[in-house]
């Protein structure tokens, strides 16, 4: 069994001569949620797509479930569900011929998951697809992505456009999933409370590099808002470790990567000054880190 | 089990839910020999991913608080006083540090803040709150 389900090794991607991956590594092991985070713009979407086997690094190698995407076969796409961010559904069919149709392309297709996600998703399937709602039409693509049963499934911004009910559904899917077994779970998104809900692993995608790929509570207990204040005289320079460092009426604001609980306080030592430690949810985090 | 859980917070969750468990047993709402939801009953019933329980399970066993019976699943432990006193008061430090500084801002005395302790002893644990070492 392999420990990774997916694995990036120095990728480089560009479009025209714009660098959108600049030699990028990623691991994914396998039966994880891994939510991945980046602004607009930063290189999820063509990541994705380089795992589902929809485009070829320039330079790198990638593999997931042990192969190389470019070369999947029909037998290896099985394992994999792929939802696209802009996906194209054919908008004069109806939602029931659309699923029955997909159903006979995937041996392994589940039709007691599908019925079950169907009623869960309270989707209308004897109307046309171009009759949806975007959530609506966006949970097709989920039923699609999902039903096969694969074991890695990739899912760009599959929560964009659903309402905060449908969202719930999708998310408590996505962990029955996973509890049902060795599934991996591969998801861009910009809702960071859902990543918080479910994720236990989050990467943040920053100028075509990963910044951070670490689990989210060791995230949540290593990324620290600490305020220095009380120096005997003027505010120190950033240190190495800080993502963000603000001065302020004699006070220092940072958000620090801790590599042990106790640096702050050996920090505040060094400087003469006091301290406090701020927690920080994933919003503030990324916003940091992204920023930067 | 109701479980209140903030995903949001800058706590990790893992953290919330074993500060919450350890709350219960401490308290006696969960008894020695009680035994605690499964992995997998407690992650579809919180609605998160299984492997923070697991986490938070195996958190449990090694401070002693639980005990996992193979084949039978997680047990609340009969005696809880595993781990040595330098220990336990190690594991404490940091959250008092944090009190006692929170204190400090709000310019309560250290009489004041040793009452307000006293206090949730008395309601989480009243058999035992009477001044033991």
């Amino acid at each position: 069994m392999n420990e990774n389900a997916i694995t990036i090794r120095d990728v480089t991607r560009s479009y025209g001569k714009t660098p959108v991956l600049d030699r990028l590594d990623l691991t994914v092991k396998a039966g994880s949620i891994y939510g991945f985070l980046g602004r607009n713009g930063s290189g999820k979407t063509t990541t994705i797509k380089l795992l589902a086997g929809l485009g070829r690094p320039e330079t790198g190698e990638i593999s997931v479930l042990g192969r190389d995407p470019w070369a999947f076969t029909a037998e290896d796409r099985q394992g994999v569900g792929y939802l696209s961010e802009k996906q194209n559904l054919p908008p004069l069919m109806k939602v029931k011929s659309l699923l029955d149709f997909c159903s006979r392309l995937y041996p392994q297709w589940d039709r007691e998951l599908c019925e079950g996600l169907i009623a869960r998703f309270q989707v209308p399937v004897n109307k046309r697809v171009s009759a949806l709602s975007m959530g609506n039409q966006r949970l097709v693509g989920v039923i699609l992505a999902l039903a096969p049963r694969p074991a890695v499934v990739l899912l760009d911004e599959p929560a964009a456009n659903l309402d905060p009910v449908a969202r719930r559904e999708f998310l408590d899917e996505i962990l029955d999933l996973i509890r049902d077994g060795d599934r991996t779970v591969f998801f861009s998104t910009h809702i960071l409370s859902d990543v918080e809900r479910v994720a236990d692993e989050v990467g943040i995608l920053a100028q075509g590099k990963l910044r951070v790929s670490e689990s989210l509570d060791s995230l949540k207990e290593t990324v620290k808002r600490v305020r220095f204040f009380g120096f005997p005289g003027n505010a120190p320079e950033r240190p190495p470790q800080a993502f963000g460092w603000r001065v302020r009426d004699g006070e220092a604001l940072g958000t620090l990567k801790l590599a042990h609980p106790g640096e702050p306080a050996a920090l505040a030592a060094n400087w003469k000054c006091q301290y406090e430690i701020i927690d920080l949810s994933l919003e503030d985090i990324f916003v940091d880190i992204a920023r930067n | 089990m109701f479980i209140a859980l903030h995903p949001s917070s800058g706590v990790p969750l893992y953290l919330q839910l074993l500060n919450q468990l350890k709350e219960r047993i401490a308290s006696g709402q969960v008894k020695p020999g009680e035994q605690l939801p499964s992995v997998r009953e407690l992650s579809a019933d919180l609605k998160i991913n299984p492997l923070t329980v697991a986490k938070v399970y195996q958190i449990l066993e090694r401070e002693g608080l639980v005990e996992t019976r193979r084949g039978m699943g997680t047990f609340v432990a009969q005696k809880v006083d595993t781990l040595p006193v330098a220990a336990r008061r190690q594991a404490l430090d940091p959250v008092v540090r944090q009190l006692v500084a929170e204190a400090i801002h709000l310019r309560l005395s250290e009489a004041e803040v040793v009452e307000l302790i006293a206090r949730h002893f008395q309601q989480l644990n009243p058999r035992n709150s009477s001044n033991e070492p």
